[in-house]
């Protein structure tokens, strides 16, 4: 082991299953001590086989897989010092929430006196102590998620994998439990990697984001840039609610100016050399104001309201454009507005991002 | 008619249904209890009568004094000898026959059901012991079974048994252990435990309910197997069933000891089936705790 190593390095990791299903290519990947990663994508992205690949529970087609620096690609799942917390617990569901806690210090041999002293120490921190006695089939959900999570940790890991952990929660539950799993990880201080397909969660818990797409990654970064600086068209169209207004335009080179399908209008691009072509432009909903009048020269898009939903401290307002294209924009509070009204947006040039209609990719 | 009068009625129709479904399922359990205490004139009688005239226990007596029932004529054929011999040899030879057949039938599910060990052929493949009349096996068991001394021994029906029972243990745990959440055994693997260790500390008590009743299932085939006992064994290794069949001269049957040594053979299948019961509705309730 040597410093700067990170915790979890993938190199190259690609995964074939026997029938022929690619669920990862070519991935790589870092994950530094004490972060906290979300995968975040469309099911059947490869984000949970990727985490079984960390865990060692399933092994890699190709490339390899390094633990602070050591190769552990063919390590069995018992050597790693990986928890995994899965979507559905797994609990041992003929044991005692005490039995399920010591299973893995008794397993490795821990000694007895302090198997008990780890696993009351868990139970104290985790509020557990009054169900040490009951079985893990008789538990609520969240006694069971918290289970899930002190028999991992009891452990301690090396990092903590959780799957889609809140999947099984309402609305209103999950909100609590997210906030309750973030306070986890930072009194626990260890390296966590979250699986999710819903971006609110990756939002609010990682500090880092990476969005994955057809068993490839798409984008990694905090999530302030996944968000406001989205690389390519498909992590534009996936994140945000409503997600980014995608509008096709065509770039002329040798002017640096765009002009929208959808409305007679052009935009300083602002790129460098670029060659003439297809090209979309994304627009948040957020920065797209409805406004009446000539207003400051700001770039404005005409078209007529389709739908108006207000939902409190909101509005989402679908604006038809003149082409025909759909818009969505987000203003504060309630917006009265009827279907067919006629109505102008119009949004900041800085906010805007182009995209190469052909590659996705974004163009800077 | 107010609502709870109804609801009454309704209660009691349904228990005389039952009541009679039942009476129908146990009819011939009935006519097997009186046909026990009846005495050799009474046996083939017509019209039949359920209560016998002149109940006696002769047909119990000759089971553990050999000789023939009062009032027959003619020599037993077989059976004579109590039938200590043919309970001690089933209590031997079924129970372990059952277990060798749990067993086996376990790991073989788990290597199945787990790593598809054989793909789809072999778990078909293993069922072909149960697509032929067993009496097709008998022959060309009976040639192997003579040259490895195997015939009228404990051991050679225990291994017999366990290998026609196999097919069904297997399939039938098979199912069960593919209802337990692969994920549980990875989060043992996960906290460091060997496959072995999983195997047993994990999956076998998950499977408990299942393995319950699937050795209820073989212990009664096993307990109850007439043809291969029959053809495999003649004094040593007898089983009950084969004694039963004893029960007979020249003349014909002795339907009195044979009803009372069916009677008294269902004992220990009862007992077992007591005993399982609790784990019985585990097993069939499984899915639900997952």
């Amino acid at each position: 082991m040597s410093r700067g190593d990170p915790l979890i390095r993938l190199e190259g990791v690609g995964k074939t299953f026997d029938d022929g299903t690619v669920a990862v290519k070519d991935l790589d990947l870092e994950i530094e001590e004490d972060a906290f990663v979300c995968f975040l994508g469309p099911s059947g992205c490869g984000k949970t086989t990727t985490l079984r690949l960390i865990a060692g529970l399933e092994n890699p087609t190709t490339g390899e897989v390094f633990l602070r620096g050591r190769r552990i690609t063919d390590w069995p799942p018992q050597r790693r010092g990986v928890g995994l917390v899965f979507q559905n617990y797994a609990l041992f569901q003929h044991m005692t929430v005490r039995s399920n806690l010591a299973f893995g210090l008794e397993v490795r041999g821990t000694p007895r006196r302090e198997v008990a002293r780890r696993v009351q120490d868990m139970a104290a921190r985790l509020d557990l102590e009054e169900v040490l006695g009951v079985r893990a089939s008789r538990l609520d959900l969240s006694t069971m998620q918290r289970v899930a999570v002190g028999r991992t940790l009891v452990a301690e890991p090396n990092v903590l994998l959780l799957d889609e952990p809140l999947n099984n929660f309402q609305a209103g539950l999950r909100e609590q439990m997210r906030a309750q799993l973030k306070s986890w990880q930072q009194q626990f201080g260890r390296a966590t990697i979250y699986v999710t397909h819903d971006q609110e969660e990756a939002m609010t818990l990682g500090d880092r984001i990476v969005v994955m797409r057809d068993g490839e990654v798409e984008q990694e970064g905090p999530p302030e840039q996944v968000y406001g600086r989205p690389e390519t068209l498909f992590v534009a169209g996936f994140i945000g609610l409503p997600p980014m207004n995608l509008l096709p335009a065509r770039l002329d080179g040798s002017t640096g100016r765009v002009s929208l399908a959808d409305a007679s209008l052009e935009l300083e691009a602002g790129t460098k050399e670029r060659p003439s072509g297809d090209v979309v432009v994304g627009v948040r909903p957020e920065h797209l104001l409805p406004v009446e009048g000539e207003v400051d020269g700001r770039p404005r898009l005409r078209g007529v309201i389709d739908l108006v939903r207000p939902m409190a401290a909101k509005t989402i307002v679908d604006v038809r454009l003149e082409g025909g294209t759909t818009v969505r924009a987000l203003t504060r509070g309630i917006v009265r507005g009827e279907p067919g009204e006629p109505v102008t947006l119009a949004f900041d040039p800085m906010a805007v991002v182009l995209f190469d209609r052909s590659t996705g990719l974004r163009i800077d | 008619m107010s609502r709870a009068a109804h609801g009454r009625a309704r209660g009691w129709a349904r228990l005389a249904v039952a009541a009679v479904v039942l009476l129908l399922m146990m009819l011939p359990v009935i006519w097997l209890v009186s046909l026990s205490f009846k005495p050799p004139r009474e046996w083939l009688a017509t019209p039949p009568s359920l209560i016998p005239r002149n109940p006696t226990v002769d047909n119990y007596v000759v089971l553990v004094a050999p000789g023939i029932p009062k009032g027959t004529i003619g020599e037993v054929v077989g059976a004579a000898q109590p039938v200590t011999r043919a309970f001690v040899n089933s209590v031997i030879v079924v129970p372990l026959a059952t277990l060798a057949s749990l067993g086996v039938g376990f790991l073989g599910a788990y290597g199945i059901s787990r790593f598809r060990v054989g793909g789809n052929f072999l778990p078909f493949s293993v069922l072909a012991t149960r697509m032929f009349p067993p009496i097709a096996f008998a022959v060309p068991l009976l040639v192997y079974y003579r040259s490895a001394g195997l015939i009228d021994t404990r051991l050679g029906l225990i291994l017999m048994y366990t290998a026609f029972t196999l097919a069904f243990s297997l399939w039938l745990l098979k199912g069960f252990i593919d209802g337990v959440p692969r994920h549980i055994e990875e989060a043992a693997i996960l906290d460091g435990a060997s496959r072995w260790r999983v195997l047993f500390t994990i999956t076998l008590p998950l499977v408990r309910g299942g393995l319950a009743a699937t050795g209820l299932f073989v212990f009664i085939m096993n307990w109850t197997e007439f043809l291969f006992a029959l053809i495999f064994t003649s004094r040593t290794a007898l089983t009950v069933p084969v004694q039963i069949s004893q029960y007979a001269s020249a003349v014909g049957r002795f339907y009195g000891p044979q009803a009372a040594l069916g009677l008294v053979a269902s004992v220990p299948v009862l007992v077992a089936g007591y005993v399982i019961q609790r784990y019985l509705v585990r097993a069939f309730t499984f899915g639900l705790v997952k």
